[in-house]
């Protein structure tokens, strides 16, 4: 009687403990990462690639995420202004989510399942296929020649990324104000420009770049714990764009409450 | 010694695979470890280079010991080591070439016609010729072994370790192997451990061997002496007589 009231105690002590002990590795992951930049003779000319890979790549999911997401912000800013609030807060509300929220969180996320899955599937498969024991036995410090160029390349594209994504945004909002909506170029401008601050771009890059950075890191530390074979790369790759959106949401949070 | 494992225990979760396990090789000799599949021989020759640490017991090669190493003395230590992996272990993203050049580039001071010119003659002594552009998995299984002894040779290691360098091959491609084992230990000097449970390839290429059996070493000596032992464990492995075993039970 005693042990079914305590089960679910023990069950969430046991879920604490594990997620203690997965945030404690991943500290450690992210230390050698940065312990790792001394061996600028290996990653040095990783980096290239990865960037190219990661953030440019990437670019065409961001785009097509944004253009949808700026057309329906404008439709939906207008249905719920209509008679109340002036047309040209539509540029307003455009601007300022794109910017704030729907640009940093909805490229994050959509890079969390291109680019977060494809760096733990990878690496849980140069794992299980021994391919990360072979670079060890080459003398190469595997997170300086896979993980550091990797986080490094998220860390400085997903910023780039999103940018063009807000820009994306926020131009497919205003065709769509001026071509569905009773709307002019100007009193789009208008809004956009009203309530607009130079920190919400700041904001969003900071956001942006946190975000980078955790779906890389939490990428390559699922993929390199992998265990097993085929399953277990699936595991991992799952866990890995879980795991990164649910810190992205938890981050976005995080960095409201700190700048805003 | 050039290797020795001094009493190695390693134990994954409630796994016990080594409870003791020692071996040793001397300079410019190949020690074939025995041994049925999953008796803990990959794992065993993981703790010469430092891939797994033990949880008691001491590694040495080169005087120097491996299991309490630092990670730069362990990437001095690889340097000396070049190991084929049981499935070759290829990076899927770079051709053969780039494969066999990888452990050249990590050296630093050679230039890149020289590192052209070694892959070359790496490829060449396994025969795979030609082969440098294709990716990995444009190679047959026994091609991508060859690959893997290719780039194991590459940095001409003192020592190279061979996991289950045959296993899986046609006899034609396992006598090549062996042959290649051989010239590296006759010609370049290398010393080596083969890990296998082929029993005409460890008598080929053995000079001594070791049989691992319940994490501790059932047999150590030379291919003569393993050929005259009563042991029944022993004599069902390299007879393949099942039967024998029913006299330990």
């Amino acid at each position: 009687m005693t042990a079914r009231i305590l089960a679910p105690f023990s069950l969430l002590g046991r879920g604490a403990i594990q997620l203690a002990v997965g945030v404690g590795r991943w500290g450690f992951l992210t230390f050698d990462t940065l312990r790792a930049l001394r061996h600028v003779d290996v990653w040095g000319r990783l980096v290239v690639g990865q960037l190219a890979r990661i953030g440019v790549d990437s670019l065409p999911i961001a785009l097509f995420v944004a253009m949808f997401t700026g057309i329906v912000m404008a439709l939906q800013a207008s249905y719920t202004f209509t008679g109340a609030i002036p047309l040209y807060f539509v540029g307003v509300l455009v601007g300022k989510t794109m910017m704030l929220e729907l640009g940093p969180v909805l490229t994050g996320l959509a890079l969390s399942g291109r680019v977060g899955a494809n760096v733990a599937a990878e690496l849980g498969t140069m794992r299980v296929t021994e391919q990360i024991d072979a670079l060890e036995t080459m003398a190469y410090p595997p997170v300086a020649y896979l993980v550091l160029p990797r986080v490094m390349a998220g860390t400085i594209m997903f910023p780039i990324v999103t940018a063009f994504a807000i820009a994306m945004g926020i131009g497919s909002g205003w065709i769509t104000a001026i071509q569905l909506l009773d709307m002019t170029s100007s009193q789009f401008w208008m809004g956009l420009t009203l309530f607009f601050e130079p920190f919400d771009v700041q904001y969003a890059l900071i956001k942006a770049t946190s975000f980078g950075f955790v779906v890389t890191s939490i990428g390559c530390f699922f993929g390199f714990g992998t265990r097993g074979g085929a399953e277990g790369v699936g595991t991992s790759t799952t866990r890995a764009v879980v795991v990164s959106s649910m810190v992205i949401l938890v981050l976005d949070a995080f960095w409201a409450v700190v700048l805003l | 010694m050039s290797i020795e494992l001094n009493g190695i225990h390693k134990a994954f979760g409630d796994n016990r695979v080594l409870r003791g396990f020692s071996i040793s090789a001397r300079e410019e000799e190949t020690l074939v470890i025995l041994g049925g599949s999953g008796s803990g021989k990959s794992v065993t020759i993981k703790h010469i280079v430092g891939l797994l640490q033990p949880d008691q017991g001491e590694v040495w090669v080169d005087e120097e010991r491996v299991d309490t190493m630092d990670r730069e003395a362990l990437f001095e230590l690889r340097r000396k080591v070049g190991y084929v992996f049981q499935f070759a272990a290829l990076f899927d993203s770079m051709t053969v070439a780039e494969n066999v050049g990888m452990g050249l580039r990590r050296i630093g001071d050679l230039p890149d016609a020289e590192i052209r010119d070694r892959v070359e003659e790496c490829l060449a002594l396994v025969d795979l010729d030609g082969f440098g552009s294709r990716l990995p998995s444009e190679l047959s299984g026994g091609q991508r072994k060859r690959a893997g002894i290719a780039r194991a040779i590459a940095a001409r290691p003192r020592y190279i370790l061979y996991d289950e360098p045959t296993t899986g091959l046609d006899p034609l491609t396992r006598a090549v192997i062996d042959h290649l084992i051989i010239r590296m230990r006759d010609e370049l000097g290398v010393t080596g451990v083969v890990i296998t449970h082929d029993m005409e390839s460890a008598f080929r290429v053995g000079d001594r061997m070791a049989m691992l059996h319940d994490g501790v070493s059932r047999f150590f000596g030379t291919p003569d002496e393993i050929r005259g032992v009563d042991d029944p464990v022993v004599r069902a492995f390299i007879e393949g007589r099942p039967e024998l075993l029913e006299e330990v039970r």
